[in-house]
């Protein structure tokens, strides 16, 4: 007797199953939109960064970040740029930059640290660049920061 | 403890207290069963983002929160072929004595060296911080553990070879 029906996954076909995309709204812009954002904001940032005003730049680069799928392209580089950020802040400047964000932008910034510790070896990411910003992080939001950043299904 | 763990363990110690929020849940998909969800991974709904913290490319820990239980895998750090051959040796001996660490899984996830599962029976009848602690305690002495055994490991093979050869030499 052919026993292979027992291999479909009949949950599959279940009226109310959920999918991948209902787990968070969409971004309304279009992925092309999406990249010229954050090439727009990656320039942005490079000029701020060359004024010295980190603050500044970090907080433009987190404003609504690229998410969800197809921006795959816009995701590197705003990480990319996250990481740039990161890297050339000078470790006692670090409190009063995360103090000086908005909570959205802590919440998207700790998503990117995630992100980048994620992935160790890519690009420039430093662990323990990463490591000193979670822990300041932490520090200013605290846990719920952590636990946003857990339950929030637009993966950046 | 030393200073370049310190930062590492504290980002574990954070994002551990911050997953273990964990409530009793029943199945959704098998009616009158309470499953760990994120073992199952049936539905998506209930599985939260997992997380990764890492030091460098050889040492990260996993962590896989879901609504009623967590899974937390350690890679420990291995730099030559001895170190991975105590490792292997040390954490095969703790998994098979799962039962007496409650909270110890029997297999690793793939691509880590030792896994943990937490479930919401756990966190109601132990307490949080003390869970927290136990794996920090963990990770912190596995390294030192490893390292002493290699030390005298070394050491009792040279023992071996002097008087092994000192026969050779009236």
């Amino acid at each position: 007797m052919d026993v292979n029906f027992r291999k479909i996954d009949i949950d599959a076909y279940d009226e109310d199953v959920i999918s991948e995309g209902e787990l968070y709204e969409a971004d309304p812009r279009d992925p092309g939109q999406v990249l010229e954002d954050a090439k727009a904001k990656a320039a942005a940032v490079r000029s701020s960064l060359s004024k010295g005003d980190m603050a500044g730049a970090l907080g433009t680069i987190l404003d609504s970040p690229p998410f969800g799928a197809n921006v795959e392209d816009a995701k590197n580089l705003t990480l990319q740029t996250v990481v740039t950020v990161l890297n050339s802040t000078k470790s006692a400047d670090i409190p009063n930059v995360v103090k000086s964000l908005t909570p959205e932008a802590q919440d998207t910034l700790m998503k990117y640290l995630y992100k980048g510790m994620a992935m160790p070896g890519w690009g420039d990411v430093s662990g323990s660049v990463l490591l000193g910003w979670h822990e300041k992080l932490t520090d200013v939001a605290g846990t719920g920061c952590i636990v946003r950043a857990m339950t929030d299904h637009r993966l950046v | 403890m030393s200073n370049v763990l310190r930062p590492y363990l504290a980002a574990v110690r954070s994002t551990l207290t911050a997953a273990l929020t964990l409530e009793n849940f029943a199945s959704q998909v098998v009616e009158r069963h309470n499953q760990p969800e994120v073992e199952v991974g049936k539905s998506k709904e209930v599985l939260l983002n997992p997380m990764i913290i890492s030091r460098n490319e050889n040492e990260r820990v996993l962590i896989e929160p879901s609504v009623n239980s967590i899974r937390l895998s350690i890679k420990i750090k291995q730099a030559d072929e001895i170190e991975r051959i105590l490792c292997k040796k040390f954490t095969r001996f703790m998994m098979q004595r799962a039962e007496n660490f409650i909270v110890l899984r029997r297999k690793p996830v793939k691509g880590y060296d030792i896994s943990f599962l937490i479930t919401n029976t756990q966190t109601e009848t132990m307490l949080k911080h003390k869970i927290v602690d136990f794996i920090i305690q963990f990770m912190e002495d596995v390294d030192r553990e490893i390292s002493e055994m290699k030390l005298s490991l070394n050491a009792r093979a040279r023992t071996v070879a002097e008087s092994y050869l000192i026969a050779f030499n009236p």
